[in-house]
């Protein structure tokens, strides 16, 4: 079943693979398999009616952004997760309060399930900023 | 180099801040073959080094020399008017040293990573000092270590294996005698190496850090609850810091990038500060890239300021929030970027890299990473304590001298000479 | 390179070689000091300039750890005193705790060409040597801190004496060192558990150590060395009021330290303004009976020949603690009622407790203040002997380096001790004696407590602190004469004429000029390293490479500064230490 929207805060931080793909390098596909995703609580997938791996949609004040969903059991209903990186970045403002930083672990969008949606490679994620600008 | 299995001992790995350097490296003619002792983002860096490396200098993806390209970046420097240099925590403190010089010879903005990841905790530092600890003494005393907002399973895979779940000279059962606390608003993989996990609310670090406090010196507080932790155990957990001999925080991004920033970090400065009073306790920042507190160090010896100086009036100001890089792109300040180990396409918020995107980048790195993607001059470098020396600084303070392993890829040089070959050619065009 | 100079005319205060005031000619040649040069060398005239050796400072803590985390917390202090760059010199900020190479500039400008940084834990050596890299125009030396390592706790308590000098030897070698600073012994390790130490004989936690065995076994050590440099030595009860008679009992119990050479001191007390805080007749040990130690203290001094020691001058104002005294910086946190920023850095095995920073304003109008300042001059004033004293703030302790013409104008000038003792807390007056004395330093006594005697302390008077053959041509000309111009009359010329000198020279090179850097010359290092015979040497190879690998947190071959950081900066005096038995 598909009940819509799910509204939740995401933060983003590193992983251990995350960390080993940077090291090979951004432009692989093991960088953008590592930091492509979003990890949410099982309610959370339950009410979006999809299954570990297919694609949702994050979406925040600033845009919207295809991920791969990933079921994370040690998650509390109301908290997802994505590695730091392009993707989390693309939906992030740059207010940082006048300190430098950021708000990186503290940003409120909206999930949608979009199976089949193609996911950004790394390259094309920075074309289309690039073309926007 | 021909020589088969040269074996290099007690090498420094600069990946992260932990800065282990007790890596066994092997090398086979001109490939390193083996990491022993380092974590699996260790492994991938050592044994990895020459993947998607960058190997040629390119200006507007063309191949040139390296003198074409220092040239071009030299112009591109040289006819700015708001040049800002960035990055510098992933390569070793010469390098920074030389960065500085070129910022103030152009009068430019120079700031390092540490803006988007401890920034706070300087700042929470400038406000309150700083009752810091050391990892062997930790090792040695520590019976109650608690990491807030910080993951090292996933950021610093040996800190709690390698430093802390050791036996000290007065702990003998690192398992029995020391504690391990993990405070943060999800169960990372962490939770699963600590001793108790104590969920808190997002955004509600401030809140209990205070609480805390309070409690601490014994006040009695007029709630059931804060950041989603009963009161009860919050009274516990003020008891159990207060009793343990020697404890130490180790925070994260955790509590430097979440609601509050500095003023988190602020309020866990005055707690440890607060329980000097009765016991013995320090505190830790979780510093990420390898080098980013030498880049704190040597920006603050030779310029006064750890990180965001701007030199457009021929000397040092310091001012996080002007002078911060994200801030310098956001605001469509900045209109050059000299990046230099760093990859902010990858790491910065939408409109910083958006206005990146429209001014001229000039990116040093090893490997190709999305800052060389849109840079218009790309310079390859060595990879610091893998092809070239130097000096880094380890999380908590202390230097230490990192290798060279092997021969770095023909014509590839390290920053700090890139760096003074800029320098050299800015100062002929300024004079 | 060979560069001839001769400096002509100039009124020489020479007071090493016995030359006070002479109109006299100075030959140079490949930067040392020469009887004699070629006729084509260059001239200057200094005609109605005085001329003394280059300043030497034992005490000044210009690079660390320490210093950097006071920059990076308090960017306030440094922010009203920016250093702008020239086509000569960088930029940076010249606070009160200035940056690298403001340091350089603003240290030749004052005509002072050696300076050492007397904290270092040598675990973190190898950041000092970078940051020197970064401060232009001096001879620098370090001391490494000795007296609150687990490893010197080891042979203390073995009453291993060889053990714990071939330790030290083992340290200056490997990391650069020209002696042994010790710091509240034994406290700042108790402070890893959150206590101190105050009684010669108190317990250290885990070790069978105490303050006495600790300060007599490293002053052994270091004269069973031989080094050049006395032990350097911070006492226990750094600023407590009263502490005057625990700094007198911790000397006398260093008497028995026999000289190993020549030189008959074999402790220097450093910064005696905070050690030597008397208490009014009756009164109790606290803030509010705090009188001078002063005069208490000069008339142990004039006494007592073992030892040597510096004002540590405090100068109002906005200052920076910084010490390897943690519990004591944690002290004068309290005192702030916790308001201050409160700084602790330990450092594995070295300094488990921490040294400490705390900023700190001192009050003229502070009674406790008041008569601190009080204290140390009226010491100054009444010693007999210069020439075992050093002028000093303990920068930035006492205030930053850049007030010592303003302590030389309260020395050579009772018109300006009295325009100061208006302006100051009455109990400066009231619980001292400074109102009455006459004395005034000459500019010989002068060139004593700035050049020649701390020149001496240090142990580099061959080459530093005088004017005489084979001395380095460290040389700071001022802009005044002597016999024309009434300094004590006129204070205010003495802040002028001292806080820029017109010539400074390092090593023969003019390196400013009025106070401008005319010239950036790399520093250079000084070192000590004293050879041991080979069963001892074999010995603490071994000893310290199972100590340092089960308690550092870092590899053993890690530990010392590599070459490639040394090579071009470090003289190193190698001195024989064979006769040392394993
Ligand atoms: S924990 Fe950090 S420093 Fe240690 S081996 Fe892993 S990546 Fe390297
Ligand atoms: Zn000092």
């Amino acid at each position: 079943m598909n009940n819509g929207s799910v509204k939740v805060l995401v933060t983003s931080g590193r992983t251990l693979s995350q960390g080993r793909a940077m090291e090979k390098g951004k432009m692989t596909s093991d960088y953008e398999n590592a930091v492509a995703v979003c990890e949410l609580d099982s309610t959370a997938m339950e009410s979006l009616g999809i299954k570990n791996g297919e694609t949702v949609v994050v979406k925040s004040d600033i845009g919207e952004i295809a991920v791969k969903a990933k079921l994370n059991k040690q998650l509390v209903p109301g908290i997802a997760f994505i590695p730091c990186g392009p993707y989390f970045n693309f939906l992030l403002d740059s207010y940082t309060q006048h300190t430098g930083m950021p708000g990186f672990k503290s940003l409120t969008v909206s999930i949608d399930a979009a199976p089949g949606a193609k996911i950004l490679t790394v390259e094309e994620l920075t074309k289309m900023i690039k073309e926007a600008t | 180099m021909t020589e088969a299995n040269n074996i290099f001992k007690d090498v420094p790995c600069t990946f992260c801040g932990c800065l282990c350097d007790d890596l066994i490296i092997e090398v086979d003619g001109d490939r390193i073959v083996k990491n022993t002792n380092g974590c699996p983002i260790s492994k991938e860096r050592f044994v990895g080094h020459t993947e998607n490396r960058c190997l040629q200098p390119t200006v507007n993806g063309n191949t040139v020399t390296l003198e074409k390209a220092v040239e071009r970046a030299v112009e591109l420097i040289a006819s700015s008017k708001r040049p800002l240099i960035y990055g510098l925590s992933s390569t070793e403190n010469d390098a920074q040293r030389e960065a500085y010089r070129l910022a103030e010879l152009a009068r430019g903005v120079v700031d390092n990573t540490t803006s988007v990841c401890h920034g706070p905790t300087i700042l929470g530092a400038q406000e309150s000092g700083e009752a810091a600890a050391s990892l062997a003494e930790v090792r040695h005393r520590s019976d109650l270590v608690i990491y807030w907002g910080a993951n090292p399973a996933a950021a610093h895979p040996r800190h709690i294996p390698h430093y802390i779940r050791q036996p000290g000279e007065y702990i003998k059962d690192p398992k029995q005698d020391r504690k391990i606390w993990l405070v943060d608003i999800r169960a990372t993989t962490t939770a699963r190496m600590a001793d108790r996990f104590i969920r808190i609310e997002p955004g509600t670090d401030l809140e209990v850090l205070q609480t805390l406090r309070a409690l601490i010196r014994g006040n009695k507080l007029d709630a059931t609850e804060v950041g989603g932790i009963n009161i009860t155990e919050l009274e516990e957990i003020a008891a159990a810091m207060k009793s343990a001999k020697y404890g130490t925080l180790f925070f994260g991004l955790g509590l430097t990038q979440s609601w509050g920033r500095h003023r988190n970090i602020d309020a866990a400065i005055r707690l440890i500060q607060d329980l000097n009073a009765h016991t013995k306790w320090g505190m830790m920042p979780m510093r990420g890239h390898y080098n980013v507190s030498g880049a704190n160090k040597t920006s603050t010896w030779v310029t006064g300021y750890p990180y965001a100086v701007d030199f457009a009036r021929g000397y040092p100001r310091f001012q996080p929030g002007e002078y911060t890089a994200v801030d310098m792109l956001a605001r469509g300040e900045a209109d050059v970027l000299l990046n230099i180990a760093a990859d902010p396409v990858a790491h910065f918020p939408r409109a910083a890299v958006s206005h990146l995107m429209k001014i001229p980048v000039i990116n040093i790195d090893p490997k190709i990473n999305m800052t060389s993607q849109v840079a218009e001059v790309n310079i390859p470098a060595a990879i610091a304590g893998i092809e070239c020396d130097g000096a880094a600084t380890r999380m908590d303070g202390l230097p230490l001298y990192l290798r060279k392993i092997i021969e770095p890829p023909q014509g590839v040089i390290p920053d700090r000479d890139i760096l003074r070959m800029m320098i050299k050619s800015l100062e002929k065009v300024m004079k | 390179m060979t560069e001839h100079l001769v400096l002509k005319n100039g009124v020489v205060f020479d007071p090493m070689n016995d030359v006070d005031g002479e109109v006299m000619d100075i030959c140079v040649s490949n930067g040392k000091i020469v009887e004699k040069v070629p006729g084509n060398a260059k001239v200057i005239d200094l005609k109605g300039s005085t001329v003394m050796a280059g300043g030497v400072d034992p005490h000044s803590h210009i690079l660390g750890s320490k210093l950097n985390v006071a920059r990076l917390t308090s960017p306030e202090v440094n922010r009203y005193h920016p250093y702008p760059a020239t086509r000569k010199t960088r930029s940076g900020v010249a606070g009160i705790i200035p940056s690298s190479y403001a340091t350089g500039y603003l240290y030749s400008a004052m005509g002072y060409t050696t300076v050492v940084e007397p904290a270092l834990p040598a675990t973190k050596a190898l950041g000092a040597w970078e940051e020197i890299e970064d401060i232009p125009g001096l001879d620098i030396g370090m001391l490494p801190l000795f007296c609150n390592s687990m490893i010197s706790f080891k042979y203390i308590e073995e009453g291993d004496i060889s053990g714990l000098a071939a330790y030290i030897a083992w340290t200056l070698k490997k990391v650069g060192g020209l002696g042994v600073k010790v710091v509240n012994p034994g406290g700042t390790y108790a402070w890893a558990y959150g206590k101190n130490v105050c009684g010669l004989d108190d317990e250290v936690p885990e070790w069978d150590v105490t303050p006495r065995t600790i300060m007599t076994g490293l002053s052994d050590a270091v004269q069973k060395l031989g080094l050049p440099h006395q032990m350097h030595f911070h006492p226990t009860n750094l600023g407590k009021p009263g502490n005057v008679y625990t700094t007198m009992q911790q000397l006398d119990a260093l008497k028995g330290t026999k000289p190993s050479g020549k030189k008959k001191e074999t402790v220097h007390l450093t910064h005696m303004a905070f050690d030597c805080l008397g208490v009014v007749e009756e009164g109790m040990a606290n803030w509010k009976d705090v009188a001078s130690g002063g005069l208490t203290f000069a008339d142990y001094y004039n006494k007592n020949k073992h030892f040597t020691t510096d004002l540590g001058q405090i100068t109002f104002g906005q200052s920076m603690t910084m010490t390897g005294d943690g519990p004591f910086q944690h002290s004068l946190y309290l005192m702030t009622g916790g308001k201050a920023k409160w700084s602790n850095i330990p450092v594995d095995v070295e300094l488990p407790g921490g040294a400490g920073i705390v900023p700190f304003t001192f009050e003229p109008k502070s009674s406790a203040n008041a008569v601190q300042w009080v204290g140390s001059l009226e010491f100054a004033l009444s010693v007999k002997d210069l020439w075992r004293l050093f002028l000093s703030t303990d920068h930035p302790n006492g205030g930053p380096f850049m007030k010592y013409p303003l302590l030389m104008s309260w020395l050579m000038s009772k018109k300006q001790r009295d325009l100061w003792l208006e302006k100051v807390h009455k109990f400066a007056s009231e619980r001292s004696t400074l109102a009455e004395i006459e004395r005034e330093y000459t500019l010989n006594d002068i060139a004593i407590t700035t050049r020649a005697a701390p020149a001496k302390i240090l142990g580099v008077e061959k080459t530093k602190g005088h004017l005489g053959i084979g001395a380095d041509a460290d040389i700071a000309v001022y802009g005044f004469n002597p016999e024309k111009t009434d300094l004590a009359k006129n204070p205010d010329l003495i802040l002028k004429y001292f806080t820029q000198t017109k010539f400074t020279f390092k090593g023969g090179q003019q390196i400013s000029k009025k106070g401008v850097i005319a010239k950036q010359l790399p520093s250079r290092v000084i070192s000590v390293h004293p050879e041991l015979n080979e069963d001892l040497s074999r010995r603490i190879d071994r000893e310290l490479e199972e100590m340092m690998s089960k308690w550092f947190s870092h590899s053993f071959s890690n530990y010392p500064v590599p070459k490639r950081y040394r090579e071009h900066l470090e003289m190193p005096t190698v001195i024989d230490a064979t006769s040392i038995q394993a």
